[in-house]
């Protein structure tokens, strides 16, 4: 379906613009899975923590 | 009654919305004899010092093309902003970046190196590099800086049009100078150009959004009836405002987009994944592998004229790289 | 010494400023031809599919 598509193909942008891919995930986790979603959660923000914070300098849309 | 006065003024741009305005021919005559053109580099020799010397607001009109990409860029649109009523970035760099915006893909360091130091045909054996000031025995001489990225207008000074196009065509031109004369202009912060996206207006055939090939546009000669998306070409279309004739479809080329993000897109590169990656079929991991090897450049392609416009605005670089985090 | 500017120069295309020093005679001692822009289509136009630069590089003088 097309997140599958998009997400793959957003990665590869990003990724041409310095952002690593490891922060972006696509996982599936549905309502009753309670301990996956905090699993993936949990996983997620510390692989964000061991990748550190880029540049947020400029940026902004116009007209 | 005094003749309203208007200026011209370029930046990072390459002149060719300049020759634009020279190429309303005639009409060019019939604007010259309703206005006083007060400042126009490309083709009067008025200088910077004229400019200063002008009441603030006495421009009624300044029609400013070009990015910005350096500190002498932003002086002189900051100058031009005091001294004018009304202010129009002119062109898809003004508007978006446009293609000095691509500059922003890549590091100053890296552009003095490649520039000055790389490249086979500059003969440079000391390995100057431009300097913003140098003593010389006559004196000392001063040149801009980079700014740290490449800036449309908006994200310097207050803008109250945008005109889009590389070039805007000259009708185009004729109907935004028609407007402002007839103070027919619609409320500031306008885009004037179409409000449907490119696709919207396109008359090729469209049939069927549904591709299972991605081509380079060397790779096939399209159909000229059918749809260029529908062919397998990247086409910005479905996320660039209208307005411009489809005058590259026409030439049997997909758009690339440098009319900007239609109404209601806030960034054109993230729409354009989304729908290229929508109409692409198949779903297994080798189908997927295979679209992104099909596309080779998404960023570039898909930011073509609008990386400075864009959210992310450039290449980001992690502070343990570092990349400020300010 | 004085200094004579001339800038912009005009009616071409690109950007250019001339610094002219004086000397006390008031001829001319020295002329500096300067060139305030840079793009860097050099470096920009690497990693872009190479059927694109012809729609890249036109944008490097639009006259």
């Amino acid at each position: 379906m097309k997140t599958a598509r998009r997400i793959p193909l957003l990665k590869k942008m990003l990724g041409q613009l310095g952002i690593e891919e490891d922060r972006l995930r696509l996982d599936w986790v549905s309502a009753s899975e309670a301990d996956r979603f905090a699993r993936v959660v949990n996983d997620m923000t510390e692989q964000i923590r061991r990748l550190g914070p880029f540049s947020r300098t400029g940026g902004g849309n116009n007209g | 009654m005094a003749k309203p006065k208007v200026a011209l003024y370029w930046i990072a741009g390459c002149g060719g919305c300049d020759v634009a305005v020279l190429d309303t021919n005639e009409k060019i005559l019939d604007i010259a004899n309703l206005v006083d053109i007060v400042f126009w580099p490309i083709a009067l020799d008025y200088k910077y010092h004229h400019v200063e010397a002008m009441p603030d607001g006495s421009i009624d009109l300044a029609l400013i093309n070009g990015a910005v990409r350096n500190t002498e860029h932003k002086k002189m649109v900051e100058l031009l902003r005091a001294k004018s009523k009304v202010v129009v970035a002119f062109g898809s760099c003004a508007y978006l970046g446009g293609i000095p915006g691509l500059g922003n893909f890549v590091s100053n360091a890296d552009i003095l190196k490649r520039v000055y130091l790389e490249i086979p045909s500059n003969a440079n054996p000391e390995g100057t590099l431009p300097q913003t000031h140098v003593k010389v025995p006559e004196g000392e001489l001063e040149l801009p800086a980079l700014t740290d990225s490449v800036l449309t207008l908006a994200q310097v000074i207050k803008v109250e049009y945008f005109l889009p196009g590389c070039p805007p065509a000259p009708d185009a031109i004729m109907k935004l100078v028609e407007l402002w004369a007839t103070g027919k202009l619609p409320p500031p912060g306008a885009v004037v150009a179409s409000d449907k996206s490119l696709c919207d207006e396109c008359d090729r055939v469209k049939e069927n959004k549904k591709i299972t090939k991605v081509y380079r546009s060397h790779q096939i000669v399209p159909d000229r009836k059918k749809c260029l998306l529908e062919q397998g070409l990247l086409c910005c279309g479905p996320a660039t405002r209208g307005g411009c004739g489809q005058k590259c479809i026409n030439a049997n080329m997909p758009c690339r987009g440098c009319f900007g993000p239609p109404p209601g897109v806030v960034d054109q590169g993230a729409k354009l994944v989304s729908a290229i990656a929508s109409i692409y079929q198949g779903n297994t991991p080798a189908d997927i592998a295979r679209m992104l090897d099909e596309i080779v450049d998404p960023a570039g392609t898909f930011y073509r004229f609008g990386l400075a416009n864009s959210l992310l605005h450039k290449t980001r670089v992690p502070a343990s790289q570092g990349g400020s985090t300010k | 010494m004085k200094k004579i500017s001339i800038d912009p120069i005009t009616r071409l295309e690109g950007h250019g400023k001339i610094e002219i020093f004086l000397d006390d005679a008031g001829e001319v001692q020295n002329t500096y031809l300067q060139i305030p822009e840079l793009r860097g289509f050099e470096k920009f136009c690497e990693g872009r599919p190479v059927e694109e630069l012809p729609r890249i590089v036109p944008r490097i003088c639009g006259v």
